[in-house]
């Protein structure tokens, strides 16, 4: 390859520095921006599962009641209906059976 | 009588920017080829997913190719950025007219065109555009590609959105670029093989260019500042 095979070019300094610079940045903050736009998003994406989260807890703390075995009715189904806690009418009444119905047709 | 062109070369675009927009339309040509498939999506799904990778490995590509550029010559990306963006009374009368390319192709006619700098009223136009929607199509890009679950959804969406606008206004122009820069054929030399312009066809089409910013170079191929 030729050392030069033009004859004219473009004057390297004709942008002066201060502008050479202001653009430099506005270019730099242009792409600085939304960069940082979506890293603040991408940041703060489990914000709002936080919020419910802290809420629940708060709700729970600030409770009268905080246990179900401490709950007056169940305390009363068991005292004049169910018997013992795991006892044979309350496993029949109160546990879930399963059915398969994966096979219906 | 005869009418002698001035041929005196004047450097237009330098090797490092050849090579950039070489491998930038190396990239782009099977983005927007693919991207056209993945959009309208009429192949099966076998075909769709060699779509998918081809778009994903041109992707990468253009991108590093951006970056490699913005970080290796950010001179050039400095003055790129001054000279689409800057905004004068001539653009104005230059898309009045349209450059005067209708008139020429449609009527044969030549118009008075305002004397434009490097890049005229609608390159720079183009140029902006590039800049900008090449800049969103790569960010959007990436966070489509790599974390489409770990990003907010909303914001997953508002990016394949902008990836989407963005990639059809690009590739709207593009048949428009590719026209242009074969009928401006010194340039498209210029551009495509050894970065020259002959003088007569600056002084033509870039008169405010060869005017405040072309000086001679000295024997050893540096600009002689002499302003």
């Amino acid at each position: 390859m030729s050392k030069k095979s033009y004859l004219f070019a473009e004057d390297s300094f004709f942008l002066s520095r201060r502008k050479f610079i202001a653009i430099g940045a506005a270019f730099a903050a242009a792409l600085a921006l939304p960069v940082g736009w979506f890293s603040s998003k991408l940041e703060r994406r489990n914000e709002y599962i936080k919020a419910r989260t802290e809420g629940l807890y708060k709700d729970d703390a600030i409770a009268k009641l905080r246990v179900s075995h401490a709950n007056p009715a169940v305390e009363k189904y068991y005292k004049e209906f169910g018997g013992q806690p795991l006892g044979h009418l309350s496993h029949d009444l109160l546990h879930t059976h399963f059915v398969d119905r994966t096979k219906l047709s | 009588m005869t009418h002698q062109h001035d041929m005196r070369p004047i450097q237009k675009h330098p090797l490092n920017v050849r090579i950039f927009h070489y491998i930038l339309l190396l990239s782009f040509l099977p983005l927007a080829a693919t991207g056209l498939l993945l959009y309208f999506k009429p192949l099966s799904q076998a075909g769709m997913q060699l779509t998918y990778d081809i778009h994903i490995i041109a992707g990468v590509v253009m991108a590093l190719d951006a970056v490699a550029f913005t970080l290796m010559a950010f001179d050039r990306v400095v003055l790129f950025v001054s000279r689409v963006f800057s905004f004068s009374s001539r653009d104005v009368k230059w898309f009045m007219v349209l450059g005067g390319y209708p008139q020429k192709f449609l009527l044969g006619k030549k118009v008075p065109v305002p004397p434009m700098n490097k890049y005229n009223s609608g390159q720079k136009l183009f140029g902006a555009c590039v800049l900008i929607g090449g800049t969103i199509l790569i960010l959007s890009g990436l966070v489509l590609w790599l974390i489409p679950h770990a990003a907010p959804r909303d914001v997953v969406y508002f990016l394949g959105q902008a990836h989407l606008i963005s990639g059809l206004v690009l590739t709207a122009f593009l048949p428009v670029h590719l026209f242009l820069a074969v009928y401006r054929f010194d340039d498209f030399k210029a551009m495509m093989v050894h970065g020259n312009v002959p003088y007569h066809d600056a002084a033509e089409y870039t008169p405010l260019w060869v005017e405040k910013e072309i000086v001679p170079v000295t024997a050893n191929g540096e600009p002689a500042t002499g302003k």
